[in-house]
């Protein structure tokens, strides 16, 4: 594929610049090259294809450029470079703004074309990408009918898309979350996020499969296949074909009960190269999904022929070549008509979604990496108006000094410099500069790539999903762009200049013909500073309720709790160990940890006593130090006080305010000793406890909680550690060689409160960043821009200064001269930007936070204070110069 | 006189012209510099200096068949001309004369 574009591109690029006759054997001599250079690496071949491509573009073989003044031409061009460059130089400090805001503003264009060619190619490792789909769910589910899009299917579909569906190639169904498993031999494991996934794997996807046959790897039951650096640390040099595997749940729940893994004695069939970055699918190894299967038959489940289990099964499909989605939709749809009649008003629908808006797609549901094509567009947008504000620099600064430059505009005139020829030379001037900041851009761009590439990205799922690598193609772009920006900022001074009449260019009339003097320069200059104002305003408003997030009071205690996370049965064993440090207060243990959630979030079904109403409800796992230990309020009847015996059973449960509600079960002191059935059993409220901050304030979907009491050692997740201690090194030091003693598998993982809560907001944190980044960028450009025109001013009206100072005009009288114009459109400025800008952040990023910081004055006018201040700082710098400047330095000249 | 000047280059890719007859095309001549002289070169310098040589009248060119290879693109086959020839030999009587005007290097010791 790729070879192919670049292809396309050197010939369009040679066909464009030679010579008719010589194109043919040029292009032929190219081919055989490109066979000779087959066998090098990628990179090499690429590098010396194109050094042979450019080095065609010698005078010999370069076409002429028609007219007959060819010649001249040529030297005209010639010309125009040299006069750029010494203009340049003439002028640094013009100059060096301009350069410097576009260089800026490139970076952040270079870094969005990579990005987007990045998400672009995600995927096209696959042979067959345009043509691979996967099915999709649409239905209602829950009392509240809330419409769920998921990227899943299920057995059923599948058989049917395989077998009765024409038009469809490889079929192939995989599981669609990762279990966790610690897969290992007899003497170590490794915990490794496996799928299940069904024999045609390695057929329709073109992951590389270094050893097993593609066919049949994923043939049968218990047969693993290994990533290469799982299978290094299992095996090291050992060939790992054929090895034996043992397999166990990462202290996995189900119903209360730790599941066993499907995975009994496996068998590794195969080695597959770790999945790119930029891939959607992301695994340590794969597992028969027959294994799955042969687990679902033992237990007699339905799963296979249930068109409604649904949720869980990702079902990919190769489409042949001609065939429209829509047909295998609508077959689809006529299979699960008689499933569909069943269900009524709730009808199940699935769709096809095409490989190549995985990535993109925020409509359905999926585990994997996403970057959803509306923060694509948001970034995008941001980029461009950058862009924008640095090419209006540069189109206001030139138009300000055309003044200057009309003199030299009307000698190259009088000499006979044609409009047209006038024009090139401004244009070329233009992208002169374009490029020059092009080259520091890039330079701009390495810098802030690491940054950049460190920002979380919650919807990556943990994965890496950038590189931002600069290949020598996308260099050739870059270069197209830096022509097309500098035509951009050019071709408006360059029209202006060209079009001055050789009379008037020795005249001093020219003042008053400046293109709309106040209309065009001021609106770029309001556009920058309600640009500026408003990003800045977006940072300070999306920073403050960050803020005001981390700091919300959750509703209970927090402070100096330690929570460390279980993965298997040892739970009362570290506790014990642990209760016995004297830096241990007190110690809790729980399913998960409150304000937080993550991956250990439980949630059941709850029904009233007469099954007439239901709920779904946050669970969470306690024992009975938990409540007092995070002083949560009890409303009304008791919390839990003693430890549950051995083998008795939970019937008591704490509800939240919500829960009632949910239920209609009455105000809390008339509720206790009632009983609500979950998991078919009755079980009695002992307790109310006031509503709280389950998971965090941007995911209340649940709001009803329930704190049940278990003692199950396998149901807590979490122990919570009351840490009374100075030296945290070394307090976690001990923790965790206690920790080692139990567990040898997983990893130490303890964190405070605080900071996995603060964790839990980083999407947040990295959208402040972003635009507290894109922010600074526009200030500093309009800020140059304001800076460029205050110095033009001051110099063109020196004259004038100077005789005022000469009358008796003090420092103030000059600032206020000078400042006057320049306030009054920061001023129209702030006034367009602060209505806009709140309104955009309302709806885009603060309403996904259900409760909301307060937003004062003193923010609304955030962004036109720092704008203000720092222009007048710009404009006092040279006003002091020029008040400072002897008036006879510039009265004498005269 | 001065047209008739042959670079070093020059004189080598005429001589591979002569020498690789109907196959004597860009690439061929650039594969052959490559194993005859050790030189590795751009195909672009090849094509540079036989339209230079087809210029100062040294080589003719005609275009041949087309062919699978190349994606169907014909090749440009040169051939030496008269004064092309008579150029390699005056080329190669300068240099004989000089070397037997050395007398150090003596060509009678072979």
């Amino acid at each position: 594929m790729k070879t192919l574009k670049s292809n396309k591109l050197s010939h369009r690029l040679l066909k464009l610049l030679c010579r008719k006759e010589y194109i043919e054997e040029i292009l032929g001599d190219l081919a055989e090259y490109k066979e000779e250079l087959a066998s090098k690496p990628a990179w090499k071949r690429k590098l010396f294809y194109w050094f042979h491509v450019f080095n065609f573009l010698q005078p010999w073989a370069l076409k002429n450029i028609d007219g007959s003044q060819k010649l001249n031409q040529y030297g005209m061009f010639k010309n125009y470079f040299k006069t750029s460059v010494r203009s340049l130089l003439k002028n640094k400090a013009f100059s060096g703004i301009n350069i410097l805001g576009l260089a800026m503003s490139l970076s952040l264009v270079v870094l969005m074309m990579l990005f987007l060619g990045e998400i672009y190619s995600f995927d096209d490792f696959h042979e067959n990408r345009d043509n691979i789909y996967r099915v999709t769910s649409t239905e209602v589910r829950g009392n509240r009918g809330a419409v769920v899009k998921q990227a899943t299917g299920s057995y059923f579909i599948a058989d049917q898309l395989a077998q009765e569906v024409s038009g469809v190639g490889e079929v192939l169904v995989m599981t669609n979350t990762f279990t966790k498993l610690d897969i290992g031999t007899e003497d170590k494991a490794v915990p490794v996020d496996c799928y299940y996934a069904g024999s045609t794997f390695f057929n329709l996807f073109s992951f590389d499969l270094i050893k097993g046959n593609p066919n049949t790897v994923l043939s049968l039951p218990n047969q693993v296949v290994l990533t290469e650096s799982v299978a290094y640390k299992l095996f090291g040099d050992q060939d790992p074909m054929g090895q034996l595997l043992t397999a166990e749940m990462s202290g996995y729940l189900q119903n209360g009960a730790t599941a066993e893994s499907d995975l009994k004695n496996g068998v590794v069939s195969g080695i597959v190269a770790d999945p790119p970055v930029n891939s959607h699918l992301r695994f340590e190894a794969l597992i028969s999904l027959k294994t799955k299967e042969r687990a679902i038959i033992e237990r007699s489940l339905d799963h296979q022929t249930n068109p409604g289990y649904n949720s869980n099964l990702y079902v990919y499909l190769v489409l042949n070549e001609g065939v429209k989605p829509q047909q295998v939709e609508e077959a689809m749809f006529n299979s699960l008509k008689a499933f569909n009649t069943e269900r009524e008003d709730n009808p199940l629908i699935h769709n096809l979604q095409s490989m190549s808006t995985f990535i993109t797609s925020d409509t359905y549901h999926s585990a994997g990496p996403t970057f959803a094509k509306r923060k694509l567009l948001i970034m995008l947008a941001l980029t461009l108006i950058v862009l924008l504000s640095a090419c209006f620099n540069y189109t206001n600064l030139s138009l300000a000094r055309a003044l200057r430059r009309s003199k030299e505009v009307g000698v190259r005139k009088v000499i006979g410099a044609s409009r047209f020829q006038v024009f090139c030379q401004f244009l070329v001037e233009a992208i002169v500069i374009s490029s020059m900041a092009l080259i520091i851009g890039i330079g701009l761009f390495l810098l802030i790539k690491p940054f950049f590439l460190s920002l979380p990205n919650p919807s990556a799922r943990g994965f890496e999903m950038f590189e931002l690598a600069i290949s020598f193609e996308q260099v050739l772009y870059f270069f197209l762009l830096a022509i097309l920006v500098g035509l951009l900022a050019g071709i408006l001074p360059a029209l202006f200049l060209s079009k001055i009449q050789t009379i008037n260019a020795f005249k001093n009339s020219l003042q008053s013909k400046l293109p709309g003097k106040i209309s065009v320069k001021n609106i770029l200059i309001v556009f920058q500073f309600t640009m500026s104002i408003g990003l800045i305003m977006c940072a300070v408003l999306i920073n403050d309720q960050y803020n005001y997030t981390l700091s919300y009071d959750l509703g209970y205690d927090t402070e100096d709790i330690l929570t460390v996370e279980i993965q298997g049965d040892y739970v009362d064993v570290l506790a014990n160990e642990y209760a016995k440090l004297s830096e241990v207060e007190a110690i809790s243990k729980s399913g998960w940890v409150l304000g937080v959630g993550g991956d250990g979030l439980t949630a059941g079904m709850f029904f009233s006593e007469d099954r007439s109403a239901r709920t779904l409800s946050l669970l969470n796992q306690i024992d009975d130090k938990y409540i007092p230990m995070h002083n949560i309020e009890i409303l009304a009847g008791e919390s839990f006080y003693e430890p549950l015996g051995r083998d008795v059973a939970a019937y008591n449960i704490l509800v939240n305010e919500a829960f009632l509600k949910e239920l209609g079960l009455g105000a809390p002191e008339e509720v206790l000793g009632q009983q609500v059935l979950y998991n078919g059993e009755k079980i009695r409220i002992r307790g109310v406890f006031k509503d709280a901050v389950s998971i965090g304030l941007t995911k209340k979907f649940l709001e009803p909680m329930v704190f049940i009491q278990t003692n199950s050692a396998t149901d807590y997740k979490a122990l919570n550690l009351k840490i009374a201690s100075n030296d945290i090194m070394g307090m976690l030091t001990k923790l965790e060689e206690v920790y080692a003693k139990h567990d040898q598998i997983h990893p130490f993982n303890a964190s405070y409160y605080e900071d996995s809560i603060a964790e839990t907001y980083k999407a947040e944190k990295g959208t402040y960043t972003i635009i507290s980044f894109l922010a600074i960028m526009a200030i500093s450009i309009s800020t140059l821009g304001l800076l460029g025109m205050v110095i033009f001013n001051t110099e063109t009206r020196q004259k004038e200064i100077s005789i005022r100072k000469v009358l008796g005009a003090g420092i103030g009288n000059l600032a206020v001269l000078l400042s006057k114009n320049f306030v009054l459109l920061i001023l129209l400025a702030a006034l367009i930007a602060i209505p806009i800008t709140l309104e955009i952040v309302e709806r885009q990023v603060l309403n996904s936070f259900w409760d909301r910081a307060p937003i004062s004055m003193m923010e609304t006018l955030s962004g036109f204070f720092i704008v203000l201040l720092i222009g007048l700082f710009t404009i006092a710098i040279q006003v002091q110069k020029a008040a400072r400047a002897n008036p006879i330095n510039s009265l004498g000249s005269e | 006189m001065e047209k008739e000047h042959l670079g070093e280059l020059e004189e080598l890719i005429l001589l591979l012209v002569v020498m690789l007859k109907e196959e004597a095309y860009g690439f061929a001549i650039r594969k052959a510099l490559k194993d005859q002289a050790n030189r590795t070169v751009t195909i672009g310098a090849v094509h540079g200096t036989v339209n230079r040589l087809e210029k100062k009248g040294f080589v003719e060119s005609d275009m041949s068949d087309a062919t699978e290879v190349r994606g169907g693109r014909r090749k440009r086959i040169f051939t030496v001309t008269a004064s092309g020839k008579k150029a390699l030999q005056k080329s190669q009587e300068l240099k004989v004369s000089l070397w037997t005007q050395i007398p150090e290097f003596s060509l009678g010791n072979q």
